[in-house]
């Protein structure tokens, strides 16, 4: 497709009118494959805690969830800034899209602070990597979504600079690079409730 | 003096020369690492030596005879990996990112092929070898054939990113994502020797069990895709036609929808 | 944007949020005075709710409801295997443990 095509993107119409497909294709048979992968991951997690209910229980309780919820709007919040940033892109306000998506980087920044802390408090209370299956789990779990979230700044930044030169701005790439971001909030959504809530 | 339609025709028989090695490459070291020698799924860590000693014992000809048959025929990972750099190389991308791969896996495939197999028959050449020699070869091999994973998953970032850049389609995007897939699996088996066992041990549920069935499906993935790029190749610099990939039916309502 | 796609962004938003606040709730049913306890409900809930806002986000925040048929079946498709292998191995385990 032309730069010119892309470019023009569409018109603003009716919300419920258009069918259009949101991204690179690419992009979402990664989605289902990486969801797949992470699945299996979680669903070792879950067979784990159930054959040693009370050792998971016991590591568990380590956690503060009040911290996972507070991670888990940030990351949702991040979703809807990134979100908004595609809406404005396809209405060509590319300024304001530009600011929500300096927006969602900073409240990624602000979980990548956070999941650290929380990492420094857990290691110096004596839980690590290999005291106990529950924190195998837990920092297994947590840190390669770290990784999937430092990819991310980095397709967020590639995002930025297609909005920030005129001569640059690809609907498509945006659009592709949100549909990677949100995938950090799914993928944490599901992490969340299975390592602070499931019992 | 040939035409140049034979010529091409010519090139085009040695690439698929190379895929028919590639394939046979890829067979043999199933076989060998799964079905002779069983070093694949790996041994538990952290083996004590006597417990070495009777890994070995009741491998002592699988091991022999498989990594024979790998001391012989291993040589063909280059015509394997010079495909792949080949198809690199087709790409618009800067050769930087072709070289880059080579050097990168024909290195590692030292200690991270080969290496393995010389510690093993080494382990279980002679019987009456020490345990605590046999133990510290037990762990040399496996820490070798694991540990490398570091250096496998840069190439594997390598390759995604001259895919993603690519303008001559030599491959689909999807397989440039798909060596992200492949790559965050082998972050989680480089440091797997911490575990002495659980699931992130390198014979772990996750180690092992979820990690090598994603290569497998990502190796069977880039076999039939080089099949397809050399189906489509014309020796030339600039585009190929669109690749056969399963998402070709979906791009014309994609294209016809528009960005 | 029209203001109506960002009002409904801003509704999935507080959607999404207020679920995630509802976990707040089954925590503290759940726990006996700081006390970690097991419990099957709790669990299948918190998945089930996990799914709920995956859902949603595929279908407001990645614009999944405006696709084309084939995506919209897919990402239905993912929550519902990762719903059945998740709920699927925890209930399995829990009965063989």
């Amino acid at each position: 497709m032309s730069m010119i095509e892309e470019t023009t993107g569409r018109a603003e119409a009716a919300d419920d009118e258009v069918e259009r497909f949101p991204g690179d294709p690419d992009m979402w048979l990664f989605v289902v494959v990486e969801s797949l992968v992470f699945t299996s991951y979680f669903c070792i997690y879950l067979y784990s805690r159930t054959q040693h209910e009370r050792a998971f229980l016991e590591a568990q309780s380590a956690l503060t969830m009040s911290l996972g919820i507070v991670d888990t709007i940030v990351l949702l919040t991040s979703s809807w800034t990134i979100a908004c940033c595609v809406q404005h892109t396809n209405a060509r306000r590319y300024e304001t899209a530009r600011w929500f998506a300096l927006a969602t980087v900073g409240l990624g920044a602000v979980f990548f602070v956070l999941k650290v802390a929380e990492w420094a408090h857990l290691i110096r209370d004596g839980h690590t990597f290999t005291s106990s299956d529950f924190m195998q789990h837990f920092f297994f779990l947590t840190s390669i979504h770290a990784i999937h979230l430092i990819i991310g700044f980095v397709v967020l930044g590639v995002l930025v600079r297609q909005l920030s030169g005129p001569h640059l701005r690809a609907h498509r790439t945006i659009e592709t690079c949100s549909t990677y971001w949100h995938t950090v909030d799914l993928f944490w959504v599901v992490i969340f409730a299975l390592l602070y809530i499931v019992r | 003096m040939k035409s140049e339609s034979g010529r091409l025709r010519g090139a085009k028989r040695e690439l698929w020369l190379a895929w028919y090695v590639t394939v046979v490459f890829y067979g043999m070291y199933s076989v060998v690492f799964f079905g002779l020698s069983r070093t694949q799924p790996p041994g538990r860590p952290w083996l004590d030596p006597d417990q070495t000693v009777a890994w070995f014992a009741d491998r002592h000809w699988g091991l022999l005879i498989g990594f024979g048959v790998i001391f012989v025929l291993g040589g063909f990972s280059a015509v394997a990996l010079a495909l792949i750099t080949h198809s690199i190389r087709r790409m618009s991308v800067s050769p930087v990112f072709a070289y880059s791969y080579l050097i990168l896996y024909a290195i590692a495939a030292i200690p991270g092929f080969m290496y393995i197999c010389v510690a093993m028959t080494a382990g279980v050449m002679r019987p009456n070898r020490a345990p605590i020699a046999a133990q510290w070869l037990y762990d040399l091999g496996f820490l070798s054939f694991v540990g490398t994973m570091g250096v496998f998953l840069i190439g594997s970032l390598i390759w995604m990113i001259a895919v993603l850049i690519d303008d001559n389609r030599v491959f689909p995007k999807w397989f440039g994502y798909l060596n992200l897939v492949n790559a965050l699996t082998e972050v989680v088996i480089a440091p797997s020797w911490i575990f002495q066992r659980g699931v992130l041990a390198y014979n772990g549920a996750i180690g092992f069990w979820v990690n090598v069935p994603v290569f497998g499906l990502y190796t069977g993935v880039f076999i039939y895709l080089l099949r397809d790029f050399i189906q489509r190749e014309d020796f030339g610099t600039g585009p190929l036609p669109a690749p056969a990939d399963v998402w070709r039916r979906a791009r014309p309502a994609v294209e016809a929808v528009g960005a | 944007m029209n203001p109506s796609a960002e009002k409904r962004l801003a509704v999935a938003l507080i959607v999404v949020v207020v679920v995630t606040l509802i976990y707040i709730v089954i925590d503290r049913s759940v726990d006996d005075h700081g006390v970690l306890g097991a419990s099957t409900v709790a669990s299948v809930a918190a998945i089930t709710l996990a799914l709920a806002k995956l859902r949603i986000i595929m279908r407001e925040f990645m614009d999944v409801r405006h696709a084309p048929k084939i995506l919209r079946t897919m990402t239905d498709a993912l929550v519902i295997a990762m719903g059945i292998a998740l709920l699927g191995t925890y209930l399995v385990g829990r009965a063989i443990a």
